[in-house]
């Protein structure tokens, strides 16, 4: 079973909405306590990004439940500027918002997994998946 | 992460019960281990509430949700944490690959001093930095000639490292003309015009004895002078040529000069890290040198270079500003 | 100690006024301001050392890049105000025959 939902992000505001929704789907599919505050960081990270480089996108979380696993999927995308060098906004050190710890690689070891697709000119879409353990 | 909780649990009832220095003690220990399995700050929260829970359940309804807040914001500390372990290791794997660097760069460039009967030849060569930006060349024949190339790259470290493996190979290819000290540097010179950037460049003392007649002849390329000592004054004499540094005009001309060595007289080589005392004005390095090596004349020549660098290290209270290089030739 | 660049431009020729220590750790903000000059064809650019107290190989080589471009741009590039220290270096690296340079006690003159 899958349960879809979403947020637009244009406002700083969105970012709470988001994270709201967030934190309400993964407790729904039965994240502890720290596990959900990870999910709604990254979530929050995510959101962010989309508000201070690509001013307008959306996050959209998947409530996956199949008799064989629970996850949550993040899925992130805007039609903003697109991210020139992948590879290089994938590196520890480097980060967009300046500070120590945030950024795309943070928000992937919060999560499992973290795959980018982004083309120049045209946008970026970011999917965060974490599985219930 | 259970056993973790419950060994937590117990270490902090023991500590709510007695509160000694000793409970304290156990879980500094227990921190130890929680950093080696690198346990993040948002789980030690976490583990630290649920033994709160456990041990006062009655309390937990009101302290709960801060709890839970102290857990938010740890989560980005956590990130944070986790960031720096993971450029720890980084750097760990860049220091490892800088040591493999070094060693090839050892190997590289690996001067051969050669022993001849006839003449002493000294030579220490030092980095400041893992990487050294001075090296020496000699080649010879027999006991017939001698020459020498002290070089020095502006700059440190890998830079300059990498850029002197190009002036080695040059000499190397120079091998047939080794005695001709002008010709060298205007060879040595285009490889490196055309090989190297704008602010890259190579100064050269280049040097070549006739063994057998006792004739020096040398060239400069923007290099230190070297000096002379004559015994038999007992003085010393600058040894100087005006010649650009390397790499600066493609096409550049390098005349030489030619002195006589008598007995036991020396040619002192160096590069500028030798001569340069930046912490001190007013001391002047060619004296400080020039009175080392006359008082202790009678060394040979490569306990004279061990000695020169051993006190100037001292002159310059432990800190050498440059790679420091000396040879030494004492007849 | 750092190094700092400051540039005024009179009469369509270029004075740039450096002050501080140029090292391997200081040069590469004084190369890219160097760098950032933009040399059109005759431009004069005047150089005032007199401030630097300390200036080793690397500082060298970046005064050296910066003459090379301007060759190429056919810009004209001196330095003033060397000290003896500075004056000598030049003379030892034989790039006082190459390039313009004048020390602290002319300037002082006029």
């Amino acid at each position: 079973m899958t349960c879809k939902s979403s947020v637009e992000i244009i406002t700083e505001w969105d970012i709470v909405a988001a994270r709201q929704l967030g934190r309400n789907e993964a407790k729904a599919l039965g994240f502890d306590t720290v596990d959900q505050a990870r999910i709604t960081t990254a979530i929050s990270e995510l959101a962010r990004n989309i508000y201070l480089y690509a001013s307008i996108g959306m996050i959209q979380i998947e409530r996956v439940e199949t008799i064989t696993e629970k996850k949550i999927v993040v899925v992130a995308s805007d039609q903003g500027p697109g991210i020139k060098d992948v590879r290089k906004v994938m590196e520890d050190g480097y980060s967009t918002s300046g500070g120590l710890g945030a950024g795309l690689p943070g928000v992937k070891r919060l999560m499992d997994s973290l795959d980018i697709h982004s083309v120049i000119g045209v946008g970026t879409t970011i999917r965060a998946e974490k599985s219930l353990r | 992460m259970k056993q973790l909780e419950s060994q937590y649990t117990k270490i902090l009832s023991d500590y709510m019960v007695n509160q000694t220095e000793k409970n304290l003690y156990i879980a500094q220990n227990f921190t130890r281990q929680l950093i080696q399995k690198s346990i993040s700050p948002e789980d030690v929260v976490s583990i630290h509430k649920n033994a709160v829970e456990q041990i006062f359940p009655d309390q937990m309804s009101e302290a709960q949700p801060a709890y839970d807040f102290l857990i938010e914001v740890m989560v980005h500390y956590g990130m944070a944490h986790r960031e720096h372990q993971s450029l720890l290791q980084k750097q760990a794997e860049y220091e490892m690959e800088m040591n493999i660097a070094t060693n090839i760069q050892k190997t590289l460039l690996k001067t051969y001093v050669p022993q001849l009967q006839s003449i002493d030849i000294g030579k220490i060569s030092v980095p400041i930095r893992k990487m050294n930006g001075d090296y020496v060349h000699f080649f010879h024949d027999g006991e017939d000639y001698l020459s020498v190339a002290v070089t020095d790259v502006v700059g440190k470290g890998v830079p300059a490292a990498l850029c002197m493996s190009m002036v080695k190979y040059g000499l190397e290819t120079l091998a047939y003309a080794y005695k001709d000290p002008s010709y060298v540097l205007e060879v040595i010179n285009r490889v490196i015009e055309k090989g190297v950037d704008d602010s890259m460049f190579v100064s050269m003392f280049y040097g070549c004895l006739n063994v057998k007649q006792n004739i020096f002849s040398y060239a400069s390329a923007g290099h230190e002078p070297a000096l002379h000592y004559r015994a038999k004054v007992d003085q010393f004499f600058p040894v100087e040529a005006k010649g650009l540094l390397l790499g600066v005009l493609p096409e550049t001309s390098y005349s030489f000069h030619e002195i006589v060595l008598e007995e036991n007289d020396m040619i002192i080589m160096m590069t500028d890290g030798v001569t340069e005392f930046r912490a001190q004005n007013d001391l002047n390095s060619r004296e400080v040198i020039t009175a080392l090596i006359k008082a202790n004349r009678h060394l040979t020549a490569q306990q004279l270079c061990q000695l020169l660098y051993k006190e100037i290290e001292k002159v310059q209270n432990f800190k050498l500003s440059d790679d420091f290089t000396v040879v030494i030739l004492k007849k | 100690m750092d190094v700092t660049i400051h540039f005024k431009e009179i009469n369509h020729k270029l004075f740039g006024f450096v002050e501080g220590e140029i090292d391997t750790f200081t040069a590469s903000g004084l190369r890219e301001e160097l760098e950032a000059v933009k040399i059109t064809e005759g431009l004069e650019i005047e150089l005032d050392l007199s401030k630097v107290n300390y200036m080793d190989s690397t500082g060298l080589g970046i005064f050296v890049a910066f003459y090379k471009r301007a060759l190429r741009e056919n810009g004209k590039v001196k330095l003033v105000g060397l000290s003896n220290r500075l004056q000598r270096l030049f003379e030892i690296t034989g790039l006082s025959d190459l390039m313009d340079i004048e020390t602290d006690k002319k300037v002082e003159l006029r």
